[in-house]
């Protein structure tokens, strides 16, 4: 039991789920106190202590079929009770080993072949490795621009999984030399099976579930004027007009604040005042004095798309998120169209509208490339990872249009994990989600908010609901 | 030893009023037989924060309840110096320095002497006692529930993982706590952020979603005894269509319950559309929502 929990754990492992070794002897123990025959129960122990957040729920499924039913298909859980010794050889194993054996003898054992025949005799930790590695090797390799250096490795990949297929009835008969019988059919599908596998896992990650993700499409009608003009239909004169109304719901939103600040958060005793206070009633500390403590909210990063359509919502959050920097304890700006560059300091050196505009023309930025989310974010990586902290709430704000380039979205996880919430904001109704080169699909899965946001009305929530 | 086996676990929860599923149920029996604390996850509503009631019910435990929000502190948490207290009984013995600095030469020499008294308002009188405190210093075991844990920040994430694995807190005037007894753990989350790894390496996870079918009429039964069996087929169903919409905010069982019991009220023998169009707002919080039920009101109703 053991040595199965150890390896199944080093399968999840390789499929980037933190298990640690505490886990596995917590696991153990509890395989212990249970009836291990009962495979509901037997798949509840393990996830328990596998999977501990909903998000890992779809990954540690997959891996748990593949590993007790598709792998390890003569795995008997009676057998897991009995001893350790699961695989009770039958005539079906000898025949696969040997037919597994010449294979490999037969190959020219490179690293895929070697990983494929230990994948074929039920061993998938090597195969799950490479194809771990074979992302996040791609990602430091720098393809600029291109996902065609990852396209090519999975093809080889998948030319030799062909191969072997190809392979497989040469050797499939054993010494039996009774091509066609019962059990070469057996084998022949059981290998088959597995390649089918194989194939389906390179092409097809798990990808984590996001049910608590808060899409927000909808909002509560407010009669505005420019409420509900969508930001990129505003003309010049309204644009100047916009900025009042920005102005005074600032203002608005920064009285709530204060008020609340006022009355609610009472903090420590303050000694020193309250002594001297009690001066005035002959040293009695009638009036106690608090310790205001500031507000807590954390720090924004915002990553804003610089192609027009985005931008004209983005000015305007920005404008707001600025005007309203004291609800915060630090705001930071980047914007991106293929790479990413800080702008914080326009908005410490000039008023917020006047940055806002200086951004568009003086910002170190080639703007006469391809949009590319995927870029946007390795340079993000490379070069600013170190802003992002537990209390940073990340506000991503772009329509994920990325040129059918690669959207890289594996490293917003690595982003999720750095950072308090991410949250992404997009001008595009959901009915454009789905089309042409959207990828904002594939990046919700890794947000914890996703909110359209085209109009004041939908800003004005958003921000409401932000510093409040 | 808090149950015997899993089904004693499903048995008690009954009867202390929770309709547990198997996967609770199991969950709750490695738990409780291994003293590992619970991290919960799941929808709003669908009854995280009962749980632990119920459990608290059934082995009849008390429950201790820490509810966590931004902000919040060792101060409001763990335990706070009551000041005030500390303030008033410095004034009321007032007089007694005079005895204590008798015979001091200096001011030094007085201040020395009243610094060896300081203990004496540095004790457990003057201590406030949150319910972290609370639950370590309990004689008797008890349930804590730590509820919405994913609304405090880092730092106190990072302190709770401390008192998770050692069941123990420093007080620096007093000294060391350390727990009488291993209070049973539960946490509580609704994913507004993630959980740090170390949080979560040292609980067992369950995930609770919206009960099954049966489930949830089982419990609409145990909470509102003698209702009509096809009126409560129908609003289960129909309650299942509408959480299917893509609404703000789904329903969730108390909102199930709330519904019955209005039902009932307006003596509904049967689940209209007319009855449905007016008791909406019941089961639906956002307008948003009631607008979009309505447009698909043909769809949502269970025949
Ligand atoms: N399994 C159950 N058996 C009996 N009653 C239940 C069950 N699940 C939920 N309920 C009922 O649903 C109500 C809501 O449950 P509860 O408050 O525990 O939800 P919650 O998951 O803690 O929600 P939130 O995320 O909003 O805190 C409870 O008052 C209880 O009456
Ligand atoms: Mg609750």
């Amino acid at each position: 039991m053991v040595n199965l929990t150890l390896k199944f754990a080093a399968c999840l492992r390789a499929i980037d789920m933190k298990v640690s070794t505490a886990e596995v002897l917590d696991c153990v123990n509890h395989l212990k106190l249970i009836d291990v025959i009962d495979e509901d129960l037997f798949k509840t122990v393990l996830k328990t202590n596998f999977a501990k957040s909903r998000r890992d729920h779809r990954t540690f499924d997959h891996a748990y079929d593949l590993f007790f039913h598709q792998m390890n298909s003569n795995i008997r859980l009676e057998d897991i009770k009995a001893n350790e010794n699961l695989v009770a050889a039958n005539e079906i194993d000898i025949l696969q080993k040997e037919c597994v054996d010449q294979l490999a003898a037969n190959l020219e054992m490179d690293q895929i072949n070697q990983a494929l025949i230990n994948f074929l005799s039920g061993e998938p930790l090597t195969y799950m490795k490479m194809l771990r590695e074979l992302q996040t090797k791609i990602e430091v390799a720098r393809v600029i621009n291109s996902n065609l250096g990852q396209l090519t490795e999975r093809l080889q990949i998948m030319l030799k999984i062909n191969a072997i297929r190809n392979l497989i009835p040469q050797f499939s008969g054993g010494n039996f030399d009774m091509p066609g019988s019962n059990k070469q059919k057996r084998l022949n599908q059981r290998l088959e099976e597995r390649l089918d596998n194989a194939y389906q896992l390179l092409v097809k990650e798990p990808v984590p579930e996001n049910e608590s993700l808060n899409v927000v499409t909808r909002n509560q009608k407010r009669s505005q004027k420019l409420g509900d003009i969508p930001f990129a239909n505003l003309s010049q004169t309204q644009i100047e007009e916009m900025r009042e109304t920005i102005r005074q719901l600032v203002r608005k939103l920064n009285d709530i604040v204060t008020l609340r600040f006022a009355s609610r958060n009472k903090g420590i005793l303050d000694i020193k005042k309250t002594l001297r206070k009690s001066a005035k009633y002959h040293g009695l500390p009638l009036e106690l004095k608090f310790r205001n403590k500031p507000l807590r909210k954390g720090k924004i990063v915002a990553l804003c798309d610089v192609s027009s359509s985005v931008w004209s919502a983005a000015r305007f959050m920005l404008n707001m998120l600025y005007s309203l920097q004291d609800c915060f304890s630090k705001v930071k700006s980047y914007i991106f169209v293929a790479q990413v560059a800080d702008v914080t300091d326009f908005f410490d050196r000039y008023d917020t509208n006047d940055a806002v505009e200086k951004i568009l023309n003086e910002a170190d930025i080639e703007y006469n490339v391809l949009t590319d989310y995927g870029a946007t974010l390795l340079d993000f990586k490379t070069n600013y990872m170190n802003v992002l902290d537990k209390k940073t709430t990340l506000i991503i704000i772009g329509d994920g249009r990325s040129n059918y380039l690669n959207p890289r979205e594996h490293i917003l996880q690595d982003m999720r994990e750095k950072v308090r919430r991410i949250i992404w904001l997009t001008p595009e109704p959901e009915k454009f989600w789905r089309t042409g080169d959207s990828q904002i699909m594939t990046y919700k899965t890794y947000c914890h908010e996703l909110r359209v946001c085209r109009n004041l009305n939908q800003l004005n929530e958003f921000i409401e609901e932000l510093v409040i | 030893m808090y149950f015997k086996d899993i089904d004693d676990v499903e048995k008690r929860l009954e009867s202390a009023n929770y309709i547990s599923s198997k996967e609770i149920a199991i969950i709750v029996f490695l738990a409780t037989a291994t003293e590992k604390p619970i991290l919960i996850e799941g929808p709003a509503g669908v009854g995280k924060t009962e749980l632990a009631k119920a459990i608290a019910a059934s082995l009849n435990h008390e429950l201790i309840r820490l509810q966590c929000y931004e902000g919040l502190d060792e101060a409001k948490a763990l335990y706070e110096w009551e000041y005030a207290k500390q303030l008033l009984y410095t004034q009321m013995v007032k007089e007694k320095v005079q005895d204590v600095i008798k015979g001091a030469k200096t001011l030094s020499e007085a201040v020395e002497k009243i610094a060896d008294q300081e203990d004496a308002f540095f004790t457990d009188r003057f201590i406030l006692p949150r319910p972290l405190l609370q639950a370590i210093s309990s004689k008797n075991p008890v349930v804590l529930l730590i509820d919405e844990v994913d609304k405090s920040d880092p730092e106190f994430e990072a302190f709770l993982l401390e008192l998770l694995s050692d069941f123990q807190v420093t007080i620096p005037e007093i000294g060391t706590r350390k727990a009488e007894t291993i209070p049973l753990v539960f946490l509580t989350s609704n994913n507004y952020r993630d959980m740090s790894d170390a949080l979560k390496r040292r609980c067992l996870h369950l995930y609770i979603d919206y009960p099954e079918r049966d489930a949830e009429m089982r419990i609409v039964r145990l909470k509102i005894p003698g209702i009509d069996e096809t009126l409560l087929r129908r609003l289960i169903d129909t309650i299942n269509n509408i959480r299917k919409l893509d609404l703000k905010k789904k329903p969730c069982i108390s909102e199930t319950l709330d519904w019955a019991k209005s039902l009932i009220a307006l003596q509904a023998k049967d689940l209209t559309r007319d009855v449905v169009l007016n008791t909406l707002n019941v089961i639906l919080k956002y307008r948003t929502d009631v607008d979009l039920a309505i447009s698909n009101i043909d769809k949502v109703i269970a025949s």
